[in-house]
């Protein structure tokens, strides 16, 4: 079963990096790369609420960051 | 190193409830300011006010139902991180702090980021630990202590000039009062790992102006909670400097190991593991979200977003849901306006 899971993490990891071919770009080609819609988690306090409230009402949480201090939530 | 400053205010208000039954309701204003000062420093925090009433927990809960008393709570949480830049890595620092009437938590981070000369790769090393205090007015928790420490490790990588991929690995160690202490019986072990493998891909497409966010994130957790969830968002840009993005998130988990179906306390075996808390049982759950934003110029914007939130045990991918829990949901809507400065 444990096998069974990490194979499916495995394969959807190849699917999302697959859906783009690797050619990282040149520093007069990132215009694309930085507009806000490209970067992981722009809007701090949207991401801050939103992780709180699955924390609060799921059973394990993480990988948005760590240091944000805990709270009697869960 | 960002080249400007920026100031946020963002107010939430979060209702959930289910099948005959209004539960719970919390009103969060927010704050969130980020500055770089001195050439090579940033300086960022923010403020948090949550303001929650209601009946929660559902089950079996010594605070709702039968003593009808209901829950008010206040919480105030507030931190504040101080980056160093340096050429090819940054080295951050920060503390943080929250308050409830029964739950205090203590925290600092420290973190080291490194990125290639092309800035086309950047690996992240963090470190988080916090000291935690519970405390219930009725005595349930007396001076209770948690100690959580984090750790991550994540690389970033742009793959295109369309395409950026980042994923982060997360360790999380616990020891101390984990038990919920308005809930009877509740009795869970005293340590718990979990490790978080998040995944996120964002894809440009300019033919269409939109970009593409993908995301997924496996849990493994020693309370057997384990966890899939994948979400996907379209940004998509409107004339009139206006953007929308709905969003679409699925989360499937497993049980905790000494989670126990209704009737309650079935299953209850004195001085072993014990929970009726439905966070802990198995089942799936859908988020669907629609965020508006608008770019008003001179550095002003404003944002809009809704989010619908619905938990089934039929849900759980592969079937095998715990039984005889009523399906829960919720719903959130977020107002902010932020400036860059």
């Amino acid at each position: 079963m444990r096998r069974t899971r990490l194979a499916v993490s495995l394969a959807l990891l190849v699917l999302l990096s697959g859906c783009a071919s690797f050619a990282p770009p040149q520093p007069w080609e990132k215009q694309y790369l930085a507009t806000p819609a490209m970067q992981f988690d722009a809007d701090k306090l949207d991401v801050r609420n939103t992780q709180h409230i699955y924390y609060s009402k799921e059973g394990a949480a993480g990988g948005y960051g760590i240091g944000g201090g805990g709270c009697g939530c869960n | 190193m960002p080249d400007a400053g920026f100031i946020q205010f963002k107010y939430l208000d979060y209702r959930d409830w289910q099948p005959g039954a209004r539960r719970m309701r919390v009103e969060n204003p927010g704050f969130y300011v980020m500055s770089p000062f001195a050439e090579a420093w940033v300086v960022e925090g923010a403020l948090v006010y949550d303001g929650m009433s209601g009946a929660s927990p559902m089950w079996h809960d010594t605070l709702s139902g039968a003593s009808g008393e209901g829950i008010h709570d206040r919480r105030a949480a507030g931190d504040v991180k101080l980056t160093r830049y340096f050429d090819g890595f940054s080295v951050g620092a920060g503390v943080a702090y929250s308050h409830e009437n029964d739950y205090i938590s203590r925290g600092g981070s420290v973190d080291l980021r490194v990125w290639t000369a092309d800035k086309n790769t950047t690996f992240t090393f963090s470190y988080a630990g916090a000291a935690d205090r519970i405390d219930t007015p009725d005595g349930a928790a007396n001076h209770e202590r948690k100690y959580v420490n984090d750790f991550l490790v994540g690389v970033t990588q742009a793959l295109s000039q369309t395409a950026i991929v980042q994923s982060n690995l997360t360790y999380t160690r616990g020891h101390g009062y984990f038990d919920d202490p308005y809930k009877t019986f509740d009795s869970r072990p005293d340590n718990r790992r979990v490790l978080a493998w998040l995944t996120r891909l964002n894809r440009h497409f300019p033919d269409h102006h939109g970009t593409l966010q993908l995301a997924y994130r496996y849990i493994d957790d020693s309370w057997d909670a384990n966890s899939h969830m994948v979400e996907a968002a379209w940004v998509q840009p409107l004339p009139h400097a206006f953007s929308v993005r709905p969003n679409l998130r699925y989360y499937t988990q497993r049980a905790a190991y000494f989670y126990f179906d209704p009737p309650f306390p079935t299953g209850l075996v004195f001085g072993q593991p014990y929970t009726a808390d439905t966070r802990l049982s198995a089942f799936g759950a859908f988020t669907l979200g629609l965020l508006l934003a608008k770019d008003f110029g001179g550095g002003w914007s404003g944002d809009l977003k809704v989010e619908y939130y619905r938990q089934k045990s039929d849900w759980r991918a592969g079937g095998n849901g715990s039984p005889d829990i009523l399906p829960f949901s919720a719903r959130w809507i977020q107002v902010g306006v932020g400036k860059t400065f």
